[in-house]
């Protein structure tokens, strides 16, 4: 049911997430962040997001490319579950078609 | 979805603004202090049950979301009680998502703690900006709730408590009321992606039915809620170059990190004065 490496992956994960949560409050309260490093920070999420997913954009696969530019130009449009629904959809109809 | 997920801390604060929450504004305005304080209500119940209602519209968001983390994590292996405990003590999505993207069996610790904290980092900034409001919470209070800081109750405390600050109310922060938001999103994310790890192996293979196509999705949709322009989103372009370039060319897990460290080098010395 539960195995012990990822039952420490997962208590290291929250561990970390919740440093998170109060290392903000706790460090950065009494103090001001340069322009500069605070844009890093903002930055920071958005380059971790796009890495991981990274991969998809240099498939092999011209159904799943299709599919990955067809699910771009929905984010940019809609919201959280119409862009699901039309890049699953877009993804499952075009690997039948071409893939 | 907690932190990170579904819905954005920007896409909230425009949510108030453009939405109910709009209205809501300007009701305040319109108000005398002690009314409006009378309207804010004192009475604990009341404050939490506002909390709640005022975080329903994003938790239906949130259930697909949820969902789709749930039914993943059982392909990659986890079993139910793991993915729960997994959303349960971390409570943070987007760190969930990267995670279940990555997770291999055995999984590799090292990487997936590192990506967990680069996704979580905005928690620091985010308490940051909360702390002014946060002054007056004895620490037993205050450190429960920071377990709770997600992007959405983040957004939801800090809009109200300028709301109140403006309207005169102190403490300007309704800790009933963020908890209220809190909780409600805790218990929906908790709740659905432990279904969706039900109801994962129902499903089969997700690559036959084009389900891994949710997970670029709703990443997608996280980054244009950080939207900022397009030279805030340069060092984005970096990471995804070098990621892309070293999936391609070094086997494992690595290109997530060299996409991200390249990104945020990029991002100190791409900066320039506004």
């Amino acid at each position: 049911m539960i195995d012990a490496t990822t039952l420490f992956t997962i208590v290291l994960m929250a561990g970390v997430t919740y440093l998170t949560r109060v290392g903000g409050y706790l460090v950065l309260r009494n103090r001001t962040l340069s322009a500069r490093a605070t844009a890093v920070m903002e930055a920071a999420p958005g380059c971790v997001l796009i890495s991981v997913i990274a991969p998809a954009f240099v498939s092999r696969n011209p159904a799943d490319l299709l599919a990955l530019a067809i699910t771009f130009v929905a984010a940019t449009r809609f919201s959280m579950l119409p862009t699901v629904l039309i890049g699953v959809a877009s993804a499952g109809i075009l690997r039948h078609l071409i893939g | 979805m907690p932190d990170g997920i579904g819905i954005f801390a920007a896409d909230i604060i425009d949510f108030k603004c453009n939405g109910s929450g709009g209205r809501e504004a300007d009701r305040w305005q319109s108000m005398s202090i002690s009314q409006a304080v009378e309207a804010a209500g004192d009475g604990s119940t009341s404050e939490f049950r506002r909390g709640v209602a005022s975080c329903a519209p994003v938790l239906f968001g949130t259930i697909p979301y949820a969902l789709v983390l749930g039914a993943q994590a059982t392909q990659k292996g986890l079993s139910v009680v793991e993915l729960s405990a997994m959303t349960g003590l971390n409570f943070a999505g987007g760190s969930e998502f990267a995670a279940i993207q990555l997770w291999t069996s055995p999984p590799h610790i090292v990487l997936i703690a590192a990506i967990t904290f680069l996704v979580n980092s905005r928690h620091l900034l985010m308490g940051a900006a909360l702390a002014p409001f946060l002054r007056h919470l004895p620490r037993r209070k205050m450190f429960p709730a920071l377990f709770f800081l997600c992007d959405e109750s983040w957004a939801l405390g800090l809009a109200d408590a300028r709301q109140r600050a403006a309207a005169g109310i102190t403490p300007a922060f309704s800790p009933r009321y963020y908890m209220g938001a809190a909780l409600a999103m805790y218990f929906t994310w908790v709740a659905f992606t432990t279904l969706g790890a039900l109801l994962g192996p129902m499903l089969g293979h997700v690559e036959t039915y084009g389900f891994d196509m949710a997970f670029p999705a709703v990443f997608l949709v996280l980054m244009r809620g950080m939207w900022k322009g397009v030279a805030a989103a340069r060092p984005w372009l970096v990471s995804l170059v070098v990621a892309a370039l070293t999936y391609l060319m070094v086997p494992g897990g690595w290109y997530v990190a060299a996409g991200a460290v390249s990104g945020l080098v990029s991002a100190w010395f791409l900066w320039r004065e506004a």
